[in-house]
């Protein structure tokens, strides 16, 4: 069974707009009216249990929820078929917002809430929790940012206690969350560098220097690692070899690249919890991520198009 | 239809030492009216119901009266509740749980949803692990 643990879970509230009116006096003339919106649970590891079930894949979302918003986030992951076991806190889970531009959906306005704090009483109930499921557990997926107030340590404790159980970690963070997950070398690592193009205080700017601070993570025992390099294009370095992954698609047919990436990131988990060879999981998920931001919908689940999306995918070996 | 199929697939469970207090709170806050209790394999071994919390606070009502309106004073509950607040709720869990397999059919669920007036019953594996609960409107929204 694989276990998606989002610390820090949010609602994605997407607004698609024709043009963002900006004003310094208050007028009907600034009003931007939505053409449409959508309300969904978002936040990594959330996204990544969507997708995997909707490719069929039993999952079990654990995480922390609070308030009306944790109530949407809860009914969202049942509805898609995804079991939860959150812990419920005080105050309000997150609410995420997206404004899409008509011609500029590539290039997304974002704006994200911190989230509430959560108390150590709260951590040490959902580490009980998070221990008793561990024994069902195959991968352990500890995705996105931590709540404010949360020991950066949580995904070291967490990453430890998954892999002395016997599954296989994957961490999706950044900043100190992940430098000290890291510390519990996971079995495949991927930053997230939407805001920060840095790993461990390294930049992961170009591709020599994303080669250099990977390889170092690599040395520490760490199996995999991907590194979103551009927007169609990730790295992935592995003990033998690397390899640059790349789709030949254009960015003006991005629609919505909110959760692309976490696509990404469950495509490459679902074929390898199928057992399928890295490389086939590398251009699988790649496809999916690609077809995720080529669609409205945040999270595609089209296999047929996936597969045909598999062609324009191209892997090469560095 | 088997229960797996209709079930809600949802963990929140407790175990048998966290406190009344505790318990409260994620009942309020998750909008439950009663919490399935596990074991540290996360094997079901009891059940405890708001209803199980007013009995624990004012035993006797329930058989006398059937109805909480009657209470003479709501005081009484506060003060009563608030000196269990801090217990374990293995003090008043039902120990005898009433529940199906996940392969079971939804009818058998259904019976006894509808017997016991239940509000919901948990579903559990062949290993006796919690998967999921049956609700009343689960039920419901598959009937319809």
């Amino acid at each position: 069974m694989i276990i998606t643990v989002t610390p820090n879970p949010a609602i994605d509230k997407m607004y698609w707009v024709d043009r963002l009116k900006m004003g310094r006096v208050v007028r009907e003339e600034f009003l931007t009216r939505a053409i449409r919106s959508d309300t969904s649970a978002g936040g990594k590891g959330i996204n990544i249990s969507i997708f995997l079930a909707r490719m069929g894949v039993e999952n079990v979302a654990m995480g922390f929820v609070g308030g009306h918003t944790g109530h949407v986030v809860v009914r969202d992951l049942r509805e898609e078929g995804v079991t939860t076991n959150f812990v419920w806190v005080n105050g309000e889970t997150r609410t995420n917002v997206t404004v899409l531009e008509r011609e500029r959906a590539h290039i997304p306005i974002l704006i994200d809430e911190e989230g509430s704090p959560v108390s150590q009483e709260e951590i040490s109930y959902f580490l009980r929790r998070y221990k008793r499921m561990l024994k069902r557990a195959t991968w352990v997926v500890l995705a996105g940012s931590l709540p404010p107030k949360v020991d950066a340590d949580l995904y070291r404790v967490l990453a430890e206690m998954a892999t002395e159980a016997g599954a296989k970690v994957v961490v999706s963070a950044r900043g100190n969350a992940l430098t000290h997950a890291l510390r519990a070398v996971p079995y495949l690592v991927k930053p997230d560098t939407r805001e920060h193009l840095s790993m461990e205080g390294a930049p992961l700017t170009t591709r020599s220097k994303i080669i250099a601070a990977g390889r170092r993570i690599i040395e520490t025992g760490v199996r995999i690692l991907v590194v979103s390099h551009e927007v169609t294009g990730d790295i992935v370095i592995t003990q033998d070899t690397i390899w640059e992954i790349k789709a030949r698609v254009k960015t003006t047919q991005f629609k919505n690249l909110v959760g692309a990436d976490d696509v990404l990131l469950g495509g490459i988990l679902y074929m390898m919890d199928k057992g399928e060879d890295l490389k086939e999981a590398l251009r699988f998920g790649m496809a999916a991520g690609i077809l995720s931001a080529e669609s409205d919908k945040k999270i595609c689940q089209n296999m047929e198009k996936i597969e045909e999306e598999m062609a324009h995918i191209s892997l090469e070996r560095i | 239809m088997k229960v797996h199929q209709i079930m809600t697939k949802d963990l929140t469970s407790m175990e048998k030492d966290a406190l009344v207090r505790g318990l409260i709170f994620t009942l309020d806050n998750a909008g439950m009216s009663n919490m399935p209790i596990v074991d540290e394999e996360g094997k079901l071994i009891g059940f405890i119901s708001e209803k199980d919390l007013i009995k624990a606070a004012l035993p006797g009502y329930f058989e006398m009266l059937h109805s909480t309106s009657f209470i003479p004073d709501m005081n009484q509950l506060v003060k009563k509740l608030a000196q269990i607040a801090d217990d374990p709720i293995e003090k008043y869990m039902q120990h005898n749980v009433v529940c199906v397999e996940e392969d079971d059919d939804d009818l058998q669920a259904a019976d006894l949803i509808i017997r016991k007036d239940l509000k919901s019953l948990p579903v559990i594996d062949k290993d006796g692990r919690l998967v999921g609960v049956v609700k009343r409107i689960d039920l419901l929204r598959h009937l319809l």
